[in-house]
């Protein structure tokens, strides 16, 4: 694949991944985002730079504009439930007139998931945000379109993607709503 | 929604809004769209999806790398080998599992006979969705089926193969395999040609597609559009070309692109990337010999590094990518499907505002939405 950068991931001293990094696009993507404060680590197939969540439309707008980079596709847009840790938004991009990829990571505390809407710079990013607030609880300012989309449209204070979320859930909603008499299982006592 | 720029009419008059779908034999699965009619000019369309949300990257998050195969069958089921190896491959990727050559070879025949088969799905229901009806799905099927027949032998299963593991293959293929593929395609070439002439120089057809629900590559690009709808914009992104994976680097083929980006060219870039994908399988059995198709050693419970990849094939549709997420342990963290068809429909207000009712079917039609890859 275009970017490889060997078997360096995970390691977090600054050294080790910088020498790590040494061939791939970071230098320039570091050039492209002046006046952003991004930092970046490899990974197994792409770079991966992160950037202030205050900062991410502008970091996101220069990876699209400059010249020489031109990120101009976005490949896919999720978040990373890492719980207590935060969630982490993360962005795919390609540069299709140059076959450059990235990707790009905003970080989010766990008490408070704002973030500006990518929407301005691609228009893809719509369903994929509408997908990431539903699932996540992510809030995306500025959306354009903020309603549900694979969800019901009233299911706007669940979060059925979360780590915390319980996979079989429409049994602990419908055991309240239905009001099942209470402790485990119900019918036991017959 | 009927908040779109209205014509200056003499009278005051309303929008009407159209309900279609979720249940309707045109939506090729269950979607709805509300199309906002002004006499026939569809104004502005409005989609509903994940009806078929089942919650697939939760649960792919609650089975472990050997259970996960089976549900990229059931997420994109007319494409199953393709999306099977999307998921292996992202998995190797990050266990850095070398696959042996001929597994990767079997893979790459398999996935192309797969693009077929899907292709074919798509030139019958869309010859049904432009009025040629019957005539096209009986003639595609009859394709079709000898593809499935041969998945079916080597597989076990006419649907969900489940034939893929990371590191390789589930097991050898049957000791005339190169012989039933050559029959396969010997098929196969008599049906793309039969549908070429039932279709491509149909006047009805060409009445019905040409022109119509056109994107420019620049929109496409922006709505992250991939696969034929991109291609046939004049953008020659394939990633078979463009980031090669398992042996597409060794082969030849052309990558069809087309320079309008109208429903036409839509089905006529699948049309010949159907040739194409013949002459992948005919170089891919050349070079097919003997020898082993899993690694000599496997952990008995595959275990992977901390580490994220996103693993990206070209699927019929387009793109498929898995973004795999691992902290450890034998589960992913976190499973992220990128459908190419939930971005290709993303596209499709774009593309029917301003054309007419009855050419909205023929719209999504031209996109070829497998809806369980779009709500996952």
């Amino acid at each position: 694949m275009t970017t490889d950068d060997g078997a360096q991931q995970g390691s977090e001293s600054g050294a080790a991944a910088s020498a790590a990094l040494d061939g791939t696009i970071w230098p320039e993507v570091d050039r492209a985002l002046a006046g952003v404060t991004a930092s970046a680590e490899p990974s197994v197939l792409d770079v991966i730079v992160s950037i202030p969540r205050d900062e991410i439309v502008r970091g996101l707008r220069a990876l699209k504009q400059d010249p020489s980079l031109q990120f101009n596709y976005l490949r896919s847009l999720t978040c990373v439930d890492n719980e207590e840790e935060g969630m982490d938004v993360v962005y795919h991009l390609y540069s299709i007139s140059n076959g450059y990829n990235l990707t790009v990571k905003a970080h989010l505390p766990a008490d408070d998931l704002n973030l500006d809407s990518a929407t301005g710079v691609w228009r893809a990013a719509n369903w994929y945000e509408r997908e990431a607030a539903e699932m996540f609880g992510v809030r995306f300012r500025g959306h354009p379109d903020p309603r549900t989309l694979l969800m019901p449209e009233d299911m706007t204070d669940t979060f059925p993607l979360r780590k915390d979320h319980p996979l079989a859930e429409i049994e602990v909603l419908q055991g309240e709503a239905l009001a099942f008499p209470s402790g485990a299982g119900g019918g036991e006592e017959e | 929604m009927a908040t779109q720029v209205r014509p200056e009419h003499e009278f005051d008059v309303q929008d009407l809004m159209i309900n279609m779908g979720p249940q309707h034999p045109a939506t090729h699965g269950v979607f709805r769209m509300v199309l906002v009619v002004d006499g026939e000019v569809v104004r502005d369309v409005v989609p509903y999806i994940g009806y078929m949300h089942r919650g697939g990257e939760k649960l792919s998050e609650t089975m472990d790398y050997r259970q996960g195969i089976g549900f990229m069958d059931r997420t994109e089921y007319l494409a199953q080998f393709n999306a099977e190896l999307s998921y292996v491959m992202a998995v190797e990727a990050l266990s850095e599992l070398q696959v042996p050559d001929r597994a990767q070879w079997i893979r790459m025949i398999l996935c192309e006979l797969n693009r077929l088969s899907s292709h074919f799905m798509f030139t019958g229901a869309f010859g049904t969705d432009v009025g040629v009806f019957g005539t096209a799905f009986t003639y595609s099927f009859r394709e079709r089926e000898t593809v499935q027949d041969l998945f079916e032998e080597i597989t076990g299963d006419r649907l969900m193969y489940a034939y893929f593991r990371p590191g390789g293959l589930a097991w050898e293929v049957p000791d005339n395999f190169v012989q039933r593929v050559r029959e396969v395609l010997k098929s196969v070439r008599q049906g793309i040609k039969d549908m070429d002439g039932l279709l491509t120089d149909n006047e009805v057809f060409r009445a019905r597609t040409v022109g119509i629900g056109a994107i420019s590559a620049e929109d496409a690009i922006d709505w992250g559009c991939t696969g034929p709808v991109l291609r046939s914009a004049g953008v020659p992104l394939d990633l078979r070309r463009t980031e090669p994976y398992l042996k597409y680097d060794e082969v030849e083929f052309d990558v069809i692109t087309g320079t309008t980006g109208d429903v036409f060219e839509r089905y006529t870039c699948r049309i010949a990337e159907m040739w194409e994908s013949i002459r992948i399988i005919e170089q891919c059995l050349e070079r097919l010999e003997p020898g082993p198709i899993m690694p000599e050693r496997m952990p008995r419970m595959l275990r992977t590094p901390p580490g994220e990849v996103y693993m990206r094939t070209e699927a019929p549709r387009g793109e498929f990518g898995i973004y795999l997420v691992s902290k450890g342990g034998n589960r992913p963290h976190r499973l992220k499907i990128r459908s190419s068809c939930f971005a290709n429909l993303q596209a499709l207000r774009d593309m029917t505002i301003g054309s007419y009712v009855a050419d909205a079917v023929v719209i999504l039609g031209s996109l070829d939405i497998v809806l369980c890859e779009v709500d996952r």
